[in-house]
Parts: C-alpha cells; structure tokens; sequence
C-alpha cells in the first residue's frame, strides 16, 4: 500500500534564502577551478553550456522533450519539504532550459516572449547557484517521467557550467580536494587510517579473542576493498564485519591509504573531478596489483 | 487563388518543414553522444529487454500509471485514441483501401468523436492544480487549443456538416501522387485542413518532438550491462593531472609503498 506524502501547496520562494556556502579559494584551487567567479562569467558559462550540450544527449534531449506535463512535480524531496515551486524538477529544469531557449534556440532569440526564454543575467545565476544546489541528484524525478527525463542529469550540466566560471559550494569542493590530499572524503591521513586498523585488530583480540587482521596497503593481496570511508571512522562494525568475512572467506585483501573512499563528490562538481576521484581507485588496484577491487557506496 | 495556396502550396511546404525539421532535431539529438551509462533501474539487461520496455513506455505509460493516475487515464486515452483517428484517416491517402483500415473505419470514427474529452481533460487539469499551471507555457496551451481544434472541427465535419468525401479522397491522393487537383469543400473542411497544416509545421519545434525523443531517451533505452566496459567517447579531454597544491599525488603513494614498513608512518 502506497500511502503518498501530501502536497504542500506552493510557496514561491520558501527555500529561495538556502544558499549553500561558497566554495574556498584554498579548495578552488586544488580542484582545478578558476579561484573566483569570472569576470566574463557569463561568457564562459555560455561557452560551457554549448560544450556540455554537444557532449551529452541527454541534455538537449530532456531540456526539448519536456512536456510539461507535472508528473515529476510533486515527486521531488525538496519541493515536498519545502513547497517552493522552483523546486518541482520540471522548474528546476526549466531555469536551465529558459537560459537554453534564449541563447541556442531560434524561436528564444528572436521571440523570447513566447519561447520560454530567459536571459542569463545575475538573478537568474543566482536561481541556478541556490536551486541546482537543492537537488541532491537522487533520480527519483526520472522514474515518474514518461519519458524518463532526468532532471538529476540537468543538475549535473548546470553545476558543470557553473564550476567552469568559479562557482561552486564549499561543501562539495572542500570534500573533492580533501580526496586529493588523503585518500578520503573525510580527511582521515594515511597514519590515522592505519592507526584505525591496528586498534580494531587489537580490539578484536581483546573482545573476542580472535587474531582477524585488517591490512592497509599490502601490494599483491587478491582484493582491494574500498569502503565508504566512515566505516573505518564512525561505522566501524561495518569495517569490522568486512574483515570478518575475509578472515572466514580465508582470502586476501587490502585497504589502500591512497584511495579509502568509495563515495565520489566530484560527481556533484564537475566531470573532470569525477573521473580524478575514480582514477584513484584504480591507481590503488594497479600499484598493489591486486585482481579485484570491492567497491561500496 | 487561396484555395490554390491551401490545397497545394501550404500542404507541401508544410509537409517538407515536418520532415526536414523532425530530421534536423533527430540529426542534432544523435550527434551528441552518451557518455555516462546511467540508466533508470531496474532496468533490462538485452536489446530484447530493451525493446520491450520502449514498447511498453510507448503504448502503456507505466510510469505515468505510478506517478500520476488522472494524467495517466487522460494522457493514454488521449493517445490511443489518436493512433485510432491517424490510422483511419490513412482511407483517404491510399487506393486501394486495404482491409485492416476499412476495419478499424467504425471505431476510428466514434475515437475521432471522442478525442476531445482527454484533451479537454487535461486542459482542465493543467488550469486546475496550481502546479501545472505554475509550469505551463505558451506552448503547451497552443498545442492543446491545435489539437482541439482539429478534433472538434473534425467532429462536426463528421456529424453536421458532411463534406463531400469524394473530392476530400481526390484531393489528399492528389497531393499524395504529386498531382494536385482543384476541388470544392466546405469551409470547415478547409478549417480542418489549414489546422492540420498547422501543426505539421508546429510540430518540429515544438515539445510534440517528445513523440521521438522517447526513443532516444538514455534513462530508458539503455542496457543495464554494467558488466561489460563502457567507454565514454570524449573521456581523454579530461586527463588526470595533479596540482602542486594536491599533497597526496600517486607518485607520493608509490614511494610510501616502496619504503619498509616501520617506517612510513607519516
Ligand atoms: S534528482 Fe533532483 S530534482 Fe529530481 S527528485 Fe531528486 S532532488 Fe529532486
Ligand atoms: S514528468 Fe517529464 S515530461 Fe512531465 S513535466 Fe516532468 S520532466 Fe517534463
């Protein structure tokens, strides 16, 4: 039995004032972005945008074949929480797909009146900078659709072409530079995370009398695991359980201080950053050759 | 003159900027390529699988059937029932009539009476909750009013005012074998015909393109293959460098490894 959440009626602007912090310089940097917004931000957002759309199908396709037909509407978190109408994905979608109709489209250039088009000027950068960054890209928009439109695909492009410009959350950029710095999205440094290994290993001679060894970095082990890095910080029953099936299993495996993070923040910020954040996985696997990776997130 | 213009010049011209418009649109959505495998699960693992669920996605709206069960029932009806009028109207465009169109003849006409109905319905309905209506555009009552007028105009055209259907079969063969021929109609017929014109040359530009955009669709008429490497076509304009301001580059983990145990804790 499905017992649906209620609607809320719409409040335009509810969550217009939750804007996420900006990005620090310092994280700017090492995530290969431009430190500050760009002067001729929009110039290079609109360079971005036509790059991003010649790049990805989905985007031209789902920003076109949109029939606004609002069955996505009311299936979005954010807008059930909050009741801002431009929390709806089909409105979240449509502040990328106005900027699209004004600037690539015939009918948006010289009628924007009644092509839905909307000119990339500094509110609308700042609807894009608080609303895109209030989708959490969980894809639940694209089950309801007909058609399948993604919205969570629309956010990626949005915060692409954004990034390109210097803007970006601090949220996002502080954890993707902690990755190039650690290993992991928390910050946990290669000497802490081994330090955390040899406690549970002691731990679990202490508790439960058994020698259960939880190995980091051990080139030539069969299986590299990579947790999500909390279970080695806050969940660590979790980390405990994997090295109690290995242990039973009878094979060997190893966790990497290079890369201990299966969750990729870079999928929030850029594709660049996306695929940085991967290639450590594999980089692990192939410095300690080992055959397989276990990968969880 | 204007019927000259009407029934020769317009019907072409908006026959060619259909065609060469859905083209344009399909050219340009194709050229883009995919480059992340993201495909809505659960989903089919073959080609097989994947053609069953286009099919379903086509004629059966099932996600519609959970996200939204008023727009379901008006949006299929309204579907169906205009596969049912296209279909019939091919009498009037090929000679000889074959079988199966002289079959579905009765029920094509009481599905033309009917179309209406879901597209009144879901007009009502886009005015009526404040979402849609939050996020209507132009276009998407244009394209209702179109389809409204066709189908009344088409209603009355077969309840009251009976055009002569003989000429009506003359004309549309003529413009089909490329040789026009001058006839007399009402003016609804006209009206009909003009409307339908209309939307020809609408349709290319318009969100109507969703009718082919479905099929190209990543979220759903991808495989779910994961097992199989997928390769993202432009991924080598995003090599992997490091900055001098990331401390933990992969050279820097090739020395930890290579140090002795004791001595790495750093
Ligand atoms: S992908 Fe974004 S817009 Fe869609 S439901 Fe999730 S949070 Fe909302
Ligand atoms: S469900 Fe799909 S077609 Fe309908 S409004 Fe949402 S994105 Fe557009």
């Amino acid at each position: 039995m499905r017992t649906p959440l209620p609607i809320p009626p719409l409040k335009t602007g509810a969550s217009a004032h939750q804007k996420s912090y900006p990005a620090k310089t310092k994280d700017m940097i090492k995530v290969d972005l431009p430190k500050e917004r760009a002067k001729d931000w929009k110039e290079v957002m609109l360079k971005k945008m036509a790059e991003v759309l010649d790049r990805n199908r989905s985007v031209r396709l789902y920003l076109e074949s949109c029939v606004k037909c609002g069955a996505c509407a009311d299936k979005c978190q954010f807008f059930l929480g909050t009741g801002d109408p431009k929390n709806m994905p089909v409105a979240r979608a449509d502040l990328l797909r106005k900027v699209y109709n004004r600037y690539f489209t015939l009918g948006g250039k010289i009628w924007g009146k009644v092509n839905e088009a909307a000119d990339l000027d500094e509110a609308m950068l700042q609807d894009w900078y608080t609303y895109f960054y209030q989708c959490s890209e969980c894809r639940r928009c694209s089950v309801a659709c007909p058609f399948g439109i993604d919205t969570a695909e629309i956010t990626m492009a949005a915060r692409e072409i954004m990034a390109a410009a210097g803007i970006a959350t601090k949220y996002v950029t502080e954890v993707v530079a902690k990755v190039y710095d650690t290993g992991n999205n928390l910050g946990i440094w290669p000497a802490a995370w081994k330090d955390s290994c040899e406690f549970l290993e002691q731990d679990l001679k202490d508790t439960e009398n058994i020698d259960i060894r939880f190995p980091v970095d051990e080139v030539g082990a069969e299986i590299l695991l990579v947790p999500p890095s909390a279970d080695n910080f806050v969940n660590i029953d979790t980390m405990i359980g994997y090295a109690k099936m290995f242990h039973a299993a009878g094979i060997s495996w190893t966790t990497s201080t290079y890369c201990n993070e299966g969750g990729n923040f870079g999928m929030f910020l850029d594709y660049g950053n996306l695929k940085k954040v991967n290639n450590r996985i594999l980089e692990a696997a192939r410095q300690l050759k080992v055959k397989k990776v276990y990968w969880g997130e | 003159m204007v019927n000259q213009i009407l029934f020769v010049v317009l019907p072409y011209l908006s026959a060619a900027i259909f065609l060469v418009g859905v083209l344009y649109r399909f050219i340009l959505w194709m050229k883009a390529p995919v480059p992340l495998r993201i495909v809505t699960t659960p989903a089919p693992k073959t080609r097989r699988g994947v053609a069953w669920r286009m099919a379903g996605d086509v004629l059966w709206f099932p996600s519609l059937i959970k996200a939204d069960m008023p727009l379901w029932a008006a949006g299929w009806t309204f579907h169906m029932l205009l596969w049912m009028v296209l279909l019939r109207h091919l009498r009037y465009f090929l000679y000889p009539v074959p079988g199966w169109v002289e079959g579905i003849q009765t029920a094509g006409l009481y599905a033309g009476y009917l179309i209406p109905i879901p597209l009144a319905a879901l007009l009502i309905r886009r005015l009526a909750t404040e979402r849609n209506l939050y996020i209507s555009i132009l276009g998407d009552y244009f394209s209702l009013f179109l389809l409204l007028g066709i189908s009344v105009s088409g209603f009355l055209l077969g309840v009251f005012f009976r055009t002569y259907i003989v000429d009506v079969k003359a004309l549309a063969l003529g413009l089909v074998h490329f040789n026009p021929v001058q006839v007399e109609v009402h003016w609804l017929f006209a009206l009909h015909f003009l409307l339908v014109l209309v939307l020809l040359i609408y349709f290319p530009f318009s969100k109507l393109m969703h009718a082919g955009g479905l099929f190209l669709s990543p979220t759903r008429n991808q495989r779910a293959n994961f097992e199989k490497r997928f390769v993202n076509p432009w991924d080598d304009d995003y090599p992997v460098s490091y900055n001098p301001e990331n401390i933990f580059p992969p050279e820097k983990y090739s020395e930890m490894l290579k140090k002795p145990k004791s001595e790495d804790k750093s």
